[in-house]
């Protein structure tokens, strides 16, 4: 690797189970699921009528639902260094303003637009300019990948990666529309998986460069190592089923962090619960770990699909298991794919040595990004 | 590394074409791009292009006079690892209102997926790499300004960091577009990025920046 390593120095989540990665990591342990019925909006029409929705948000309030999760996420500019550059990562923001104008002629439907929400959201973080990243539900995962690139090209030593996406109507009835939704909560790599489950949150990685961090005495959380980004191209709304667009992200993303693939100790999946992708993945996997399979997992089964949360979210889980090297259990499997027998597990796994995780993500058109994750002090 | 432009499409409200080529089509006085004969803009056929959604449309054309001014064959079969940046200031702002006014007025009964599935800023990129076979990285950028030229940096990045080989960027506004193809290659160079972010830089008027940047092709 050549450059400035990129180094995580703070993240923090908004989940349904709470704020902090603590409450959502116990309720992973415990295999607690947040995926009950929705509340906000009338899902009659709908093939489900489940969601994992974060309590106590108002539902076309005066403020956008993703707003009032960052304000719970950001409760102290201080807690951002001025001159971090901003990159938020968000699939449709806050389109709650735009469902509020068509369904009763008030307010402006582009108020919704993601440069405003960029402006209110670096005037939260109390940081200027900035930039949105929206690559369907790979969006945090591509933004972490970017703000690792800038650091380790010495663009910046400072980058501040939040995402954001709420449970709303229009994304619902979206996702009801393509028959994407489970009637039941999802259960990703389940043999009888049928669908994924809508989630919302809210969450932040402050990336820095190495130097920089040990500078400022900072606590180094971990390292994004490594990144790789591909498109299938080959469907708008359905994954290939030869992976190729996974393999050569994951592929992409061992080379630019020097990582051998053995080196990698488990997998946080996107495992959304659809049949196909989540096939789709376990071909990845088989087909780049050849040597043997690895603890695979998804939290969705737990947290819901959180759109342009997933990555950032999934980074801020992986890194705690690779702290406490222990692989969480995949909420809500019961009985594995064929696929992914012996790679899933419904129940926790203890690692004994781990230096690296993936993290994997995909999403409509098909995009795929995969990162390396290093605990810090791994060579 | 060097980045360089090795080609650009366009399209603005009187015409469509591409700068290295020195190739154009104006559309007169009643016409649009949408009434170019296809087999004009496009090596292969679209498959369902009057189904797509009017950002999609416009950013297939002139992603293809881009790749196509580039010297590039694209094709939905011979899969290339080329990425693409895009950009504009309203996002799926128009798809968003198609898909969820048609919702309301069925009842909130009846959501159809044909509207959804441009409802994602990335949508009409998505379009493009399926068409074209773009197997790298794809990303919507936006930033305060709504900057073409930001889109551009991100591409240049995504070059330099060794993501793609060659990475689109451009961006979309209603029926005006422009997209450039970025790499490291000085085949078919039609400048360097310096001189396109000079270009690109300030508001989005495509038949000024078409001929700035017939200037700097010289």
């Amino acid at each position: 690797m050549n450059g400035h390593r990129a180094v995580i120095v703070q993240a923090d989540v908004i989940t349904p189970f709470g704020k902090g990665i603590d409450p959502c990591w116990q309720a992973l342990l415990e295999k607690r699921s947040a995926v009950t019925p929705v509340s906000r909006f009338a899902t009659g029409a709908f093939n489900s009528d489940l969601a994992a929705t974060v309590p106590g948000l108002d539902y076309l309030g005066e403020k956008s639902l993703v707003m009032q999760l960052l304000e719970r996420l950001f409760p102290v500019q201080a807690m951002v260094p001025a001159d971090a550059h901003l990159l938020l990562a968000t699939i449709k923001g806050e389109i709650d303003y735009l469902e509020r104008s068509i369904a009763t002629g008030a307010g402006d439907a582009g108020e919704c637009r993601l440069d405003r929400l960029l402006a209110r959201v670096s005037g939260l973080c109390g940081v200027r300019g900035g930039m949105v990243v929206s690559a369907a539900c790979t969006s945090s995962s591509a933004a972490v990948a970017r703000g690792a690139s800038l650091i380790r090209s010495g663009a910046f030593d400072c980058v501040l990666v939040v995402a954001c996406d709420g449970v709303t109507e229009f994304i619902y009835s979206g996702f009801s529309s393509l028959m994407a939704l489970d009637r039941g909560p999802a259960r990703p790599f389940d043999s009888s998986r049928t669908g994924l489950s809508i989630g919302e949150g809210a969450a932040f990685i402050l990336l820095m460069s190495e130097g920089r961090a040990l500078a400022e005495g900072r606590g180094v959380l971990g390292e994004i190592a490594g990144w790789g980004m591909a498109d299938d191209a080959n469907h708008m709304t359905g994954p290939s089923r030869e992976s190729e667009g996974l393999i050569a992200a994951i592929n992409g993303a061992l080379a630019c962090a020097d990582c051998d693939r053995d080196d990698i100790g488990f997998i946080s999946a996107h495992g959304t619960g659809t049949v196909y992708n989540d096939a789709m993945e376990m071909g990845a996997f088989r087909s780049v770990f050849t040597a043997g399979s690895r603890p695979v997992y998804s939290i969705k089964g737990a947290v819901g699909h959180t759109m342009g949360t997933a990555g950032a979210l999934e980074i801020v889980v992986a890194l705690r298991a690779l702290r406490e090297k222990l692989v969480p259990p995949t909420v809500n499997l019961a009985e594995p794919g064929e696929d992914a027998r012996g790679w899933v597990s419904p129940d926790p796994v203890e690692l004994r040595e781990c230096t690296a995780a993936l993290v994997t993500n995909a999403g409509f058109s098909g995009i795929n990004t995969a990162i390396v994750l290093k605990g810090y002090g791994t060579p | 590394m060097k980045l360089l432009v090795n080609g650009m499409g366009w399209v603005s409200a009187r015409g469509c074409g591409m700068v290295a080529a020195d190739w154009s089509v104006a559309f007169g006085d009643a016409g649009t791009v949408l009434s170019v004969p296809r087999e004009t803009i496009f090596l292969q056929p679209v498959k369902n292009f009057g189904r797509l959604d009017l950002a999609s449309r416009i950013t297939l054309i002139a992603v293809s006079l881009a790749l196509r001014d580039a010297g590039i064959e694209s094709s939905p079969r011979h899969k290339r690892n080329i990425g693409i940046v895009g950009t504009g200031s309203d996002g799926s702002l128009a798809a968003d209102i198609d898909y969820y006014r048609d919702y309301v007025e069925n009842g909130r009964r009846l959501s159809r997926a044909n509207l959804f599935i441009y409802t994602l800023p990335s949508s009409s990129l998505g379009e493009a790499a399926i068409h074209f076979g773009l197997t790298g990285p794809l990303l919507y950028t936006v930033d305060q300004e709504c900057s073409t030229a930001a889109a551009l940096q991100v591409a240049a990045s995504l070059v330099a960091d060794g993501s793609a080989p060659r990475v689109l960027a451009g961006r979309t506004e209603g029926e005006r577009a422009l997209y450039l193809l970025l790499s490291g290659e000085d085949e078919r160079a039609l400048c360097t990025l310096d001189a396109a972010a000079a270009i690109l830089t300030g508001s989005f008027d495509v038949d000024a920046m078409v001929e700035e940047f017939a200037r700097a092709r010289g």
